[in-house]
C-alpha cells in the first residue's frame, strides 16, 4: 500500500517534469498567466490597461536582448556582453541625439557598427584563440563597461530624440505600444535567420554536433564568429531601445539584462549544451521574467524581499529544468 | 646544474607556472614604474597586504571549489554577509564583536552549505545556482543591515594594520593560516579524493569515493576561508556596508584562471595566490605609471575612469596570455567550463 503510494507520487513527479520539457515554452506561458493572475488575486488594482502595455513594453524589450542570447547558445557558446553592449548603445544613442531626432541613420550605424565590433571580438577570441566563451565575454563585457566610463565620465550624458521616444512608448489605440511596430520587424527577422535560413540550419547542426558539422562541410568558425557578431548587434539595438525608453542613459543601465535574458532564454527552453531551443521560447522566458518582476513591483515588497523572491523563484526553475544526472545513474 | 635544469623542467609543467610568470612579468612591471625602493618599502607592502587580503582569501576559496569541479559565483556577497552579521552581533547585542565574528563564520559556512545543496545534491549548474544564490544573500544581508553602519573598536584595526616583529604585515597570518591549513590537508585522504572528485566524479565514485561528501568538506573549507575573508574585509573597512564586495565573485574567478587554476583536479593553492598578485599589483602598476604621466607631462589630467580601463584591458590581455603560458591545460579548462554550465558531463541530450 505505502509502495504503491510512492510509486504513484513518482510518477506523478515524472508527469510533471515530462509536462514541463517537453515545451518549455508553451510551460513558461502557463506560468506567466499564474502569476498575473496571482498578482491580480492580491492587489486587484494591478489589472489595468497600463499594467498590461507595460508587461509587453519589458517584454519586447527582453526578448529583443534575449534573441542573439538564444542564437549563441544553440550554436554551443555564451555571451556575457549582451548587458554591457546594451549600456554602451544606450550611452551612444542618448550622447549622439543630444534630445534632437535629426541624427537617428548616424545613431544607428555607429551601433550597429560598435555591436558588430564587439561581436568580433568575442568570437575571434572564443573561437580562434580558443578561450572559454563565459570568462572571455566577461573580460570583453568589462571593458566595454570601463569604455562607456571613459566616454560619459560617469554621469548622465544627453536624451533620445523626442520622436523616437514616442516611437517606443507612444501607444496605438491607447494601450499597445509603438515599439510593438519594431517588433514586427525584428521579431520575423530572427525567426527567418533562425529557422530558414542557410546560417540557421548550420548554427543548429553546429549546436547539435560540431564535428558531424564540421565533416559535412559547414564552416564551424564563420558560423561561430557570425552568430556572435549577430548577438551582440541585437543587444545593441536593444540598447537603442532602452535608450528611447528611459530617455536618458548611464554606465551599467542595462547591465542586469546580461543575465536576465540569459535565464529568460534558458527558461525558454534553449539548452546549455546547445543545437536545441527556440525563439518563440525565448519571448515566453522574456514574459515570464517580466511578470514575475511586475508581480514583485506591484506587491510593494521591500527590495531585500524581493531579491530573495527572485532568488528562490530562480532556484525553482533551475531545478525544474536544468537538473543533471546522478553520478550513480 | 642538471638538477636545476630538471627542477626548473618540473616547475615548468605544475600548473602555477602559468600564473607566476605573469606574476613576475607584473612585479617588475611594478619595480620599474615605482623604483625598488618603494615598492619594496615596508609600509608599501603592508598596505598591499592589509588592502587586499579579503580578495587574496576569497579566492583560494574559490581555488578549493574548482579544484573539486565546482564553483560559487556568490563569495563577494557572502563576505558582505560575514561583514552584517559581525557588526549587527556587535551592534544589537552588546557583546565583543570576536562573538560576532564567530557568528559571521557560521553564516558563511551556512551560505556554503546551502551553495552545496544547490550544486551538489540538487545538481543545477553551478554557475546559475550560485548567481541565484546572489540575489538570496543580498536581500538576507538588507533584511539584517538596511543600510551602511556601525564600527568597530580602534585596537581592532589598529591591529590589523599593525606589522608583527616590525616586517610581517598582521593581515599575512590569515594568508599564513590558510596555506598551514592547506598544506596539511593535502597530506591526508581528503587531499587525494578532493582531486579525484574534481577530475572525474564518476571514476571517483567507482573508486569508492562518494563525490557528494567530498564537496561537502571542500564546501565547508571555502565557507570556513570566507568567514576568514569577510573578517578580514571587517577589520579593513572598520564598518558594515551590505551591499559591499559584491563584485570580488568575478574577480576571485578570474584570478584563479589567469593563475592557471583549471576546472576540476587541475592546479593548486599557489595559482590562487599569483593570479591575485597578477590582478592587484597590475592595479597598482597602472596606479603608478599615471601618477608618473602627471609628474614628467605638465598638464595632463585624465579622470580615473582611464586607469580602470587601462588595468581592464590589461586584464584581459592576461587572459589571451594564458594560451601562451598554459597550453596543455587550455583543453581541460574548456571542458570544465561547458561542464559548470551544462550541469554534468551527462546531461547532453538527455532531456
Amino acid at each position: 500500500m505505502l509502495l504503491s503510494k510512492a510509486e504513484g507520487k513518482m510518477a506523478l513527479g515524472q508527469h510533471v517534469r515530462v509536462f514541463v520539457q517537453s515545451s518549455p515554452a508553451r510551460m513558461a506561458v502557463i506560468i506567466s498567466v499564474l502569476l498575473f493572475a496571482i498578482t491580480v488575486a492580491i492587489n486587484p488594482r494591478s489589472l489595468n490597461l497600463n499594467s498590461f502595455s507595460s508587461i509587453l513594453l519589458l517584454t519586447l524589450l527582453l526578448s529583443f536582448a534575449s534573441a542573439g542570447q538564444t542564437m549563441v547558445l544553440i550554436g554551443g557558446g555564451l555571451d556575457f556582453t549582451v548587458g554591457a553592449v546594451m549600456s554602451c548603445a544606450a550611452i551612444l544613442t542618448t550622447y549622439i541625439m543630444g534630445g534632437q531626432d535629426g541624427n537617428l541613420l548616424l545613431v544607428f550605424a555607429l551601433a550597429m557598427g560598435m555591436g558588430a565590433a564587439i561581436g568580433l571580438l568575442n568570437g575571434f577570441c572564443a573561437v580562434k584563440i580558443d578561450l572559454p566563451p563565459m570568462i572571455v565575454t566577461m573580460a570583453i563585457s568589462n571593458v566595454v563597461t570601463r569604455l562607456s566610463y571613459v566616454l560619459t565620465a560617469g554621469t548622465f550624458s544627453g536624451y533620445a530624440g523626442p520622436a523616437f521616444v514616442e516611437s517606443v512608448v507612444g501607444k496605438i489605440l491607447g494601450f499597445i505600444p509603438k515599439l510593438t511596430l519594431y517588433a514586427l520587424v525584428l521579431v520575423p527577422l530572427v525567426f527567418y535567420l533562425l529557422n530558414r535560413s542557410r546560417f540557421g540550419r548550420q548554427l543548429y547542426l553546429m549546436g547539435n554536433n560540431p564535428t558531424a558539422a564540421q565533416l559535412t562541410g559547414v564552416k564551424v568558425n564563420k558560423i561561430r564568429i557570425l552568430m556572435y557578431v549577430f548577438s551582440a548587434m541585437l543587444a545593441a539595438f536593444a540598447g537603442m531601445i532602452g535608450a528611447a525608453y528611459m530617455k536618458t542613459a548611464r554606465c551599467q543601465i542595462f547591465d542586469e539584462y546580461a543575465f536576465s535574458s540569459l535565464v529568460a532564454v534558458i527558461v525558454g527552453g534553449t539548452a546549455f549544451t546547445g543545437g536545441i531551443g527556440s525563439f518563440a521560447g525565448s519571448i515566453a522566458g522574456a514574459l515570464l521574467m517580466v511578470t514575475l518582476s511586475n508581480g514583485l513591483t506591484v506587491l510593494a515588497l521591500t527590495q531585500p524581499v524581493r531579491n530573495l523572491v527572485q532568488g528562490i523563484v530562480m532556484v525553482l526553475l533551475l531545478i525544474m529544468y536544468n537538473r543533471a544526472r546522478a553520478v550513480r545513474q | 646544474m642538471i638538477d636545476l635544469k630538471r627542477a626548473f623542467a618540473r616547475f615548468r609543467r605544475s600548473p602555477a607556472f602559468a600564473g607566476f610568470t605573469l606574476f613576475l612579468f607584473v612585479v617588475i612591471l611594478n619595480i620599474l614604474v615605482q623604483g625598488p625602493g618603494q615598492f619594496f618599502g615596508m609600509r608599501n607592502i603592508n598596505t598591499l597586504f592589509s588592502k587586499n587580503m579579503p580578495l587574496l582569501l576569497a579566492t583560494m576559496a574559490m581555488a578549493v571549489l574548482l579544484i573539486a569541479g565546482t564553483l560559487d559565483i556568490a563569495i563577494g556577497i557572502q563576505l558582505a554577509l560575514v561583514n552584517v552579521v559581525s557588526i549587527m552581533v556587535m551592534q544589537q547585542w552588546g557583546v565583543s564583536l570576536l562573538v560576532g565574528f564567530a557568528l559571521g563564520m557560521v553564516a558563511a559556512l551556512v551560505a556554503s552549505a546551502l551553495c552545496w545543496l544547490f550544486c551538489s545534491v540538487l545538481r543545477l549548474p553551478a554557475m546559475l545556482a550560485s548567481f541565484s544564490l546572489i540575489y538570496i544573500v543580498r536581500g538576507i544581508n538588507v533584511l539584517i543591515m538596511p543600510n551602511p553602519q556601525g564600527r568597530i573598536a580602534e585596537v581592532f584595526y589598529k591591529t590589523y594594520d599593525s606589522r608583527i616583529l616590525g616586517f610581517i604585515p598582521f593581515s599575512a597570518v590569515f594568508l599564513i593560516l590558510v596555506l598551514a591549513i592547506w598544506a596539511y590537508l593535502m597530506r591526508t585522504k581528503f587531499g587525494r579524493s578532493i582531486y579525484a572528485v574534481g577530475g572525474h566524479p564518476r571514476n571517483a565514485f567507482a573508486a569508492g569515493i562518494d563525490p557528494v561528501k567530498v564537496q561537502f568538506q571542500a564546501f565547508m573549507i571555502k565557507g570556513f576561508i570566507t568567514g576568514l575573508a569577510g573578517i578580514s574585509l571587517t577589520l579593513m573597512t572598520a564598518s558594515g556596508n551590505p551591499l559591499q564586495a559584491e563584485a570580488y565573485g568575478l574577480r576571485s574567478l578570474s584570478a584563479c584562471i589567469i593563475g592557471g587554476l583549471g576546472f576540476g583536479g587541475w592546479g593548486s593553492m599557489a595559482s590562487a595566490v599569483y593570479g591575485t598578485g597578477f590582478l592587484v599589483l597590475i592595479q597598482n602598476a597602472v596606479y603608478y605609471f599615471f601618477d608618473l604621466l602627471f609628474k614628467l607631462i605638465p598638464g595632463f589630467t585624465v579622470t580615473s575612469y582611464w586607469q580602470n580601463l587601462v588595468s581592464d584591458i590589461i586584464i584581459f590581455l592576461g587572459l589571451l596570455m594564458t594560451i601562451v603560458t598554459a597550453k596543455e591545460q587550455r583543453e581541460a579548462l574548456k571542458q570544465g567550463f561547458v561542464k559548470q554550465f551544462k550541469g554534468g558531463d551527462s546531461v547532453a541530450k538527455q532531456g
